[in-house]
């Protein structure tokens, strides 16, 4: 199976790899697995507290090119948006965008958890209400 | 092929019921069509025809070697063309059968894709992944490991050594080899329950074999990683 041309480009150059301080109020963690294939993937936010638009996104991934390449879109597509502007990401869009073939929808369904939780672990730390993230599964 | 078959169990031959070897009739000796026959009915003398998934690998192996004579497509050479092809076909699923029934973890999982449960990639993204995702604690242990490795194999890039690295993975071997051997041992009593209980029971057994065969795989994967990754010699 060929990767496409997007997916290969995230793969070489990924974006926002790295760490965000933890334990920061302002920073949302969401590290999430694909038991499938054993995939692992951490996605981190900084938000900002008057705007609530995520100023800062790091990913970290262990796994096949089609989870890094989708995470590393995700972060370089939440950064900028407020939170629940970040909420309407769909995995749809993400496999799209790097043309995943069906075996690797999985990847960008991950990458769309890792958002969630990430946003879910802010709003439990700053007491925002979930009601949107449960209502979307 | 398409000789006729009086129905679904008996012998297109002499039409013995085929319940106790469907592959092959008890009674006159031929070989039948296995089109729709699943692994635990072609080792009907084992399974008793029932998807079972505690089995006794020794008659397993006898079963298999016995029909494996009888199925050979040598013995049909000059058979008719419809039995020709039944024998080469009936020996591909009986390698099939035994090669996945004679593992405990490739029994269950044909088991769960018997029952549409399936696992694997393949199966991915049919179930939303949020009700399989594993534990939070599992989690947070593979992404600290998967760290540690990649530190690992940077320090064999540069041909560097860290005692301390290598005794932490080492010992984080010995832990998910551990958690490894308790999901095989759940597996085993699930497959109990599976076996024996009623309906409810089996209901629940299928699901939790499911979720534990995720966490197997997980598992065997960093345990194969760290493995590789401790066998590299720094460079």
């Amino acid at each position: 199976m060929a990767y496409s041309d997007k997916v290969i480009d995230h793969y070489n150059n990924p974006r926002n790899v790295g760490a965000l301080d933890k334990s920061s109020e302002t920073v949302g963690t969401g590290l999430v697995g694909a038991p499938e294939c054993g995939d692992v993937m951490r996605l981190q936010i900084r938000v900002n507290p008057e705007t609530q638009v995520i100023e800062e996104a790091k990913f970290k991934t262990f796994g096949c090119g089609s989870a890094i390449a989708s995470s590393s879109l995700a972060t370089e597509w939440v950064k900028g948006k407020t939170v629940s502007e970040a909420l309407e990401i769909k995995n749809t869009d993400i496999v799209r965008e790097l043309a995943l073939p069906p075996v690797k929808i999985h990847c960008s369904v991950l990458a769309e958890d890792a958002i969630r939780a990430a946003i879910g672990d802010w709003k439990k730390k700053n007491g925002v209400e979930e009601t949107a993230t449960v209502a979307a599964h | 092929m398409d000789t006729p078959r009086t129905n679904e169990s008996n012998c297109w031959a002499c039409h013995a019921s085929l319940a106790a070897s469907p592959l092959l009739c008890p009674h006159c000796g031929k070989v039948q069509p296995s089109a729709g026959i699943n692994y635990f009915q072609a080792f009907a003398a084992v399974t008793g025809g029932q998807p079972l998934l505690t089995l006794d690998l020794a008659a397993l192996e006898r079963e298999f070697h016995r029909l494996s004579r009888k199925l050979h497509p040598d013995r049909f050479a000059r058979a008719s063309e419809g039995e020709q092809a039944w024998s080469l076909a009936a020996t591909a699923l009986l390698n099939d059968a035994y090669r996945a029934l004679k593992d405990p973890v490739q029994r269950t999982e044909y088991l769960l894709e018997l029952k549409g449960q399936g696992v694997g990639e393949q199966n991915a993204g049919r179930n939303k992944s949020a009700d399989r995702q594993p534990p939070a604690d599992l989690l947070e242990e593979v992404f600290e490991l998967n760290m540690q490795l990649e530190e690992l194999r940077m320090n064999q890039k540069m041909g560097e050594d860290d005692p301390a690295l290598t005794a932490d993975l080492t010992r984080a071997q010995a832990h998910f080899d551990g958690l490894l051997a308790q999901v095989d041992s759940d597996l085993a009593s699930q497959a109990a329950l599976w076996d024996s209980g009623d309906d409810t029971a089996r209901a629940a057994a299928l699901k939790s074999m499911a979720s534990l065969l995720d966490r197997r795989r997980y598992l065997r994967n960093l345990v194969r990683d760290v493995k590789d990754a401790l066998a590299t010699p720094a460079l």
